[in-house]
């Protein structure tokens, strides 16, 4: 049950919209688990839709964020130029530094979300193998390898896009000009939720990846996080107090 | 069953052909990157060498894009494996193949059946099918006349669409796509369930209001979406048409559409795609509040002190470094999660060739010598085992089909029991050079 304890954790944190996306994980458990080993297909048909239906649920969900991912990267893009045309002769006004500094926070904002869908896409992979282990143990058949194969050429798993467009995010903020952080900054609900939801997922995982009681061939080696002390403390404290006037 | 709406036509075929060519010199050909592709760890690679061939000595095994180690990421219309490999009573799946094949079908133009190469590289879309697998071939030509009535209906849809303005009722004329969608398929829900993977992914058909969020969709609509995936490339196409079209309040979806001019792309793309890059244009300049308010707050506030300055930097280099490491993470658990999955491949077709090995011999030794003892499935050394594999291998030949599901059954009963000499894992790989069956057992 650890993985369904941390997988709702992880919904709990979520960013709002995506609290439903995630995989239904017990439900699917729940149909497993009915699933005679005899050989009656009585639960099985029910199985696959489910499956089918989780699949397209993640594949319209992930498309959709990547699609405002693309758009919102493209504006990014524009604004940064734009910024740095209108200010950069005279880069020590005071808008343009505010504007810098909104700019980012979006980038940091923006990067955050992205690299929480590829989160999500993770999650939901390995959500998918754990429940078709259980089928497989349960049945014996032959359905584990060849749903994971298709799940590889799945939208919502192949991830390449968004993982460019968040090293570009980095790559970019390394190559703005050097911060002097002024000007009002906002206090928002969501790049909170954002900081907070991605400390979530890393914790997370180290967690799930601790040693299971099922090793196998098939798990994975535990995950040492370098600053797992420092992580830990940020999901003690509260957000970061940003003073704003 | 088609509805008088319907006209069979063919120019659309040749028309998609061509437009295809031309909207392949509007958007710059797609890097792989572009691609959604498996990380290139020389395991993966491997595997994909290896997948290769087990895939490809498969003929009744559709769509797995996996086959080509290069490109493609099909979307596979439905999850489910193929009918054969389910516990399904025959005559159910053969009636669902024959749909299967339709309804799969319909969601693609002809475009993917031209065969073109660079149908791999395709368009702007993304979930575009691979090298197309033999059974394509086989697609009646029956579908192919429905497949563009799709598309005629689509367009027909489109033509009286010159005075449509960009607002949520008009994204809800596409409640009526999904109704008609069921109703000509007459699909029972759970039917995509059994459906046999056939790919063509390459554009989407009306059953894309699947993906406008405005869309309720009444029916019980078949699993196998067929959905756009928009590229930065495509959307910088779209992006300019829209700039050329007098911005985003001004540019309409179909004065947009037909600048893009893009094979397979919809008014209703165009239309959703639009309404995002609307939002996004106008949300950043509210959050951040108008240039009036902005400088008014300054004049009124202090400026912040360095301190809390300092602040500010440091929280968003902080969270900058844990999304980071969460990235980084994710990668590599992922590539694990890839290679995991190859190891165990690999495991079972060891297994698989050891316990033929033992089998082989043990078929030898009892018409030598009349006996029939059983064999242990031994732990032999993989080195002999190999060139046994290979002697076997050869001997046993004529007797082996390369399916997969054997390889995965074995996986199951991975003790080695004997099972019907027809289910054999690929062992051909053996035959090849060693070298090549080195790197396939171990």
């Amino acid at each position: 049950m650890k993985f369904g304890k941390r997988l709702k954790q992880q919904m709990d944190q979520s960013l709002g919209e995506w609290r439903d996306k995630f995989l239904s994980y017990k439900e699917l458990k729940k149909m497993v688990n009915l699933i005679s080993s005899k050989g009656a297909l009585e639960y099985d048909a029910q199985f696959m839709n489910l499956l089918d239906h989780e699949i397209d649920k993640f594949n319209a969900f992930f498309i959709e964020q990547e699609e405002d991912f693309i758009i919102r990267h493209k504006e990014l893009q524009e604004r940064i130029s734009q910024v740095i045309h209108k200010w950069g002769p005279q880069p020590s006004h005071m808008e343009y530094k505010e504007e810098m500094t909104n700019i980012r926070k979006q980038i940091v904002n923006f990067h955050g979300e992205m690299v929480l869908l590829i989160n999500y896409s993770n999650i939901n992979y390995t959500g998918l193998g754990k429940i078709l282990k259980k089928y497989e143990k349960r049945t014996g058949g032959v359905l584990r390898v060849h749903f994971i194969e298709r799940v590889w050429e799945q939208p919502f798993f192949t991830t390449d896009l968004i993982s460019k467009l968040v090293k570009d995010c980095e790559t970019t903020i390394e190559m703005l000009p050097p911060s002097t952080a002024t000007g009002i900054f906002h206090e928002e609900e969501a790049p909170k939720a954002i900081f907070r939801n991605s400390v979530a997922a890393l914790l997370s995982m180290q967690e799930m990846r601790r040693g299971s009681s099922t090793y196998s061939q098939f798990s994975l080696p535990p995950l040492n996080l370098p600053d797992f002390e420092l992580i830990q403390s940020l999901q003690l404290i509260s957000p970061i107090q940003i003073h704003h006037v | 069953m088609a509805p008088a709406l319907f006209k069979k036509k063919r120019s659309n075929e040749v028309e998609a052909s061509g437009a295809l060519s031309r909207s392949l010199h509007v958007l710059p050909a797609l890097s792989e990157e572009k691609y959604p592709k498996l990380p290139d760890s020389p395991q993966v690679t491997l595997a994909h060498e290896l997948t290769t061939d087990l895939l490809t000595s498969d003929t009744r095994t559709a769509g797995h894009s996996f086959s080509s180690a290069s490109v493609s990421l099909s979307h596979s219309s439905s999850f489910s494996p193929d009918s054969s490999r389910l516990r399904v009573p025959p005559f159910i799946s053969e009636a669902l193949n024959d749909r299967g094949s339709f309804h799969s079908s319909q969601s693609s133009p002809t475009v993917a059946r031209d065969g073109q190469p660079e149908s791999n590289d395709v368009s702007w879309t993304m979930d575009t099918s691979d090298a197309p697998p033999p059974h394509r071939d086989v697609v009646p030509s029956d579908d192919s006349a429905r497949k563009t009535d799709w598309r005629e209906w689509a367009d027909q849809l489109v033509t009286p669409d010159d005075t449509l303005d960009l607002n949520l009722s008009d994204l809800l004329v596409d409640v009526n796509v999904p109704d008609l969608d069921a109703k000509l398929l007459e699909l029972p829900p759970n039917f995509a369930t059994y459906q046999p993977q056939i790919q063509e992914r390459h554009l989407l058909t009306v059953s894309t209001a699947q993906t406008l969020p405005a869309v309720a969709s009444p029916c019980p609509s078949p699993a196998t979406k067929a959905r756009m995936r928009w590229t930065p490339e495509l959307h910088e196409v779209f992006s300019e048409a829209v700039t050329k079209l007098g911005g985003g309040e001004r540019a309409t979806p179909k004065g947009v559409l037909k600048l893009m001019n893009v094979e397979g792309l919809t008014i209703y793309h165009v239309k959703s795609h639009l309404q995002k890059y609307r939002t996004a244009r106008h949300k950043p300049e509210s959050s951040e509040g108008t240039p009036e308010k902005k400088t008014r707050n300054l004049a009124e506030t202090a400026p912040l002190d360095l301190k809390t300055a300092m602040e500010i930097t440091e929280a968003l280099r902080l969270q900058m470094e844990v999304q980071k490491q969460l990235h980084d993470q994710l990668e590599i658990q992922r590539n694990l999660q890839l290679r995991i999955e190859e190891q165990g491949k690999h495991l079972e077709l060891m297994f698989e060739q050891q316990r033929k090995m033992e089998e082989d011999k043990q078929n030898a030794s009892s018409s030598n010598r009349g006996d029939n003892s059983p064999s242990p499935t031994a732990e032999t050394q993989p080195c002999v085992g190999k060139t046994d594999a290979e002697s076997s291998a050869k001997v046993a030949s004529p007797l082996e089909h390369s399916e997969k599901e054997s390889s995965e059954d074995h996986e199951a009963n991975a003790g080695g029991e004997s099972s019907p000499p027809t289910k054999r894992a690929k062992t051909e790989e053996t035959e090849d050079s060693p070298k090549k069956s080195i790197d396939v057992t171990i």
